[in-house]
């Protein structure tokens, strides 16, 4: 029987999720990925994890515990950095040796990706996960070409404007990849960690609810990676969170792009970097004339308050590009 | 006599507005929802009714507030619309040329922004509460003063004390100690309306540009002394309407107005509605782990609509699907 490493379906899973599967699939090892978000799963969550971390941590919390009992390895990398120079939230680094003393947890594979002085650590690092299913270092090494191979079609794929449920879907070939209809008459930036706006649960549809309403959604990963760092660039200091950047990045394109109408940022309730990064948009989009709402998400969220929210922005939206409001 | 119904049904109040052709309100009811929005819905239909005059034609029904959905399928509303557009679009009917709109109703507070008669903002109060109308209530009926005396009181006011106003817990521990220092009642009513438009314009108008002509409007309005501390506070001449503690149900029916122009003929099921059976109920659904609560609202016995289902499963099987 291969041996089964679980995936948590939170977090960096939304970036990630193509080139740690094919990887681990490629050792030989089964993949097991933790079951999409509930209540059950948030409850869960809320009940082991620390009182003082954010609620996307919390939720990934919940996801480790529904993937005990069901595999061999949890795959929980120790997330320093992913780009030369730039940090990831210390709330991630500090994750494995959070959940690691839950009852009943299977062996971590919590090994640090730390690239912020390049990429000498990495190699390393993919050695020392590839020795755990096999011994031949040459089949680690053609393993990691080939999963880097499928990130960089995610990546394209995001690019193309899909989300990335959608992408998985066609790299996984579950759909036809067909190039995609915008069948709305307005486009709405959505800006927010890939882990908050992604999560069909924990943000109550977002994506699905503002294609319902008739609008088109963009986000940062629609993005190649080189618009969104050179737009970056134009503040005045850099911040230091990746993820952070790639929204202030994205928002600064989208900012001077005509056929957006609006922009929404949803920032996570106890998220340090969100509430930085939120305001830094929020002034900007104001000096632009751009729509902007701003929406927090915590784990009492209603879900009337949110539809309310977004009706009325996207009423907002089309009041000012239309001239009249829509009433049915 | 042809006209539009607006309703809107909030936390604390419901609100009915009936206007004609012409744009004239011709009534508008105020009632204390008291948690029970379809009886005080059916309750408001029928006052409504008894005082137009017979056989007037409704042409279109519009829906708002929190319990938009409901009422919407209860009466068959032409427009279910959130509350800031409602808010929005009858302001700019009634003040031509409003720039600033304050809202402050039951349990939530708005501020909406227009500019060139659009709506360029708007932010409503998140999960705190402090600093709405229930808030004034509660702390009326513990001073043992009737809320519509509130306002009166606190004009004569000679110098506020200062109260926090960041929690309506806090704020009461600060009000008890004020009176037991010995300070007079109408200074305290002031200092306490000062401390909500302080915690109001932080919280809910944190970043946003007030420019005059400001309207106050919701339940709140009705408070002298509320007017006078937004003044203060804004250095503006803050208007209220005279309709201010009914605008989301004349928005809602302006909105209606707009759908029957578009669509032709409006889905209201007319003043009997006020004598029908509704029952509302709630299951948890058991089908995954999200464990939906699914809210059933049934009609003389047969279910008319469903909601509250993440999958749609439930409410699909009705056929009348909202959001």
């Amino acid at each position: 029987m291969p041996v089964k490493v679980g995936i948590p379906r939170a977090l960096l899973y939304y970036y990630y999720y193509p080139l740690w599967k094919t990887f681990f699939e490629g050792l030989g090892a089964q993949v097991i990925l933790s079951s999409p978000s509930t209540k059950g799963i948030l409850t869960d969550g809320l009940r082991f994890a620390v009182d003082e971390i954010c609620l996307p941590v919390k939720l990934a919390f919940g996801h480790v515990l529904d993937l005990i009992g069901k595999v061999d390895y949890i795959f929980l990398p120790r997330l320093i950095s992913i780009r030369r120079n730039e940090y990831i939230c210390p709330k991630f680094l500090g994750l494995p040796d959070m959940v690691r003393r839950l009852a009943g947890i299977p062996p971590l594979i919590d090994v640090n990706v730390n690239r912020y002085r390049g990429d000498n650590e990495l190699c390393q690092v993919i050695k020392e996960v590839g020795r755990l299913f096999t011994r031949n270092n040459f089949k680690i090494w053609l393993t990691c070409r080939r999963s880097l191979k499928v990130q960089k079609h995610y990546f394209r794929l995001l690019q193309l404007g899909l989300m990335p449920a959608e992408a998985l879907a066609v790299l996984e070939n579950r759909v036809k990849n067909e190039p995609l209809a915008a069948p709305g008459k307005i486009t709405v930036a959505l800006l927010g960690h890939p882990y908050n706006i992604y999560d069909p649960f924990i943000n109550m549809n977002i994506i699905g609810r503002l294609r319902a309403m008739g609008a088109n959604v963009i986000t940062a990963e629609n993005l190649q990676e080189q618009t969104v760092v050179s737009y970056a660039a134009r503040l005045p200091k850099k911040l230091f969170w990746t993820l952070g950047q790639r929204m202030i990045g994205a928002a600064l394109h989208y900012l001077e792009r005509s056929d957006v109408n609006g922009m929404i940022h949803v920032a996570a309730f106890g998220c340090g970097p969100d509430s930085m990064t939120g305001e830094l948009i929020e002034r900007r989009a104001r000096a632009a004339g751009m729509p902007f709402l701003n929406l927090t998400l915590d784990e009492h969220t209603g879900e009337a308050g949110i539809i309310t929210r977004l009706e009325a922005f996207l009423d907002m939206v089309r009041w000012k590009t239309a001239g009249t409001v829509e009433v049915i | 006599m042809i006209g539009y119904l607006g309703i809107d049904v909030g936390s604390v109040s419901t609100n009915l507005v009936f206007f004609d052709d012409c744009g004239v309100i011709r009534k508008s009811i105020y009632l204390r929802t008291r948690g029970k929005p379809i009886d005080t819905v059916q309750k408001g239909l029928k006052e409504l009714g008894a005082n137009l005059p017979s056989g007037t034609k409704v042409r279109g029904v519009g829906t708002t507030g929190s319990g938009r959905h409901l009422t919407g399928v209860i009466v068959g509303a032409d427009a279910v619309k959130n509350e800031i557009t409602a808010h929005a679009v009858a302001s700019s009917l009634l003040v031509p040329g409003v720039q600033s709109i304050l809202e402050i109703g039951g349990q939530d507070s708005k501020i909406i922004i227009l500019r060139n008669g659009v709506v360029s903002d708007f932010a409503m109060n998140t999960v705190c509460a402090a600093g709405t109308g229930s808030f004034l209530d509660q702390q009326a009926g513990r001073l043992g003063i009737p809320i519509e005396k509130f306002g009166e009181l606190a004009l004569q006011a000679r110098s506020p004390v200062r109260i926090a106003g960041r929690c309506a817990v806090f704020a009461e521990s600060d009000m008890i100690h004020k009176q037991q220092m010995g300070c007079s009642l109408p200074d305290i009513l002031a200092g306490l309306c000062d401390a909500l438009v302080r915690n109001y314009l932080n919280n809910v108008g944190k970043g946003k540009e007030i420019l005059a002509p400001v309207v106050f409007q919701g339940g709140v309005a009705a408070n002298a002394g509320m007017v006078r501390a937004f003044e203060k506070a804004l250095d503006l001449k803050v208007q209220v309407p005279s309709y201010f503690d009914v605008m989301g149900a004349v928005g809602a029916a302006l909105l209606a107005r707009e759908a029957v122009a578009r669509k032709g003929a409006s889905s209201f099921k007319g003043f009997e509605v006020a004598d029908m059976d509704y029952q509302t109920g709630s299951f948890e659904c058991s089908g995954c782990p999200n464990l939906c609560e699914v809210v059933e609202v049934s009609e003389n016995d047969r279910v008319i609509a469903r909601w509250g289902d993440r999958c749609s499963k439930w409410s699909n099987a009705v056929g009348a699907k909202i959001s």
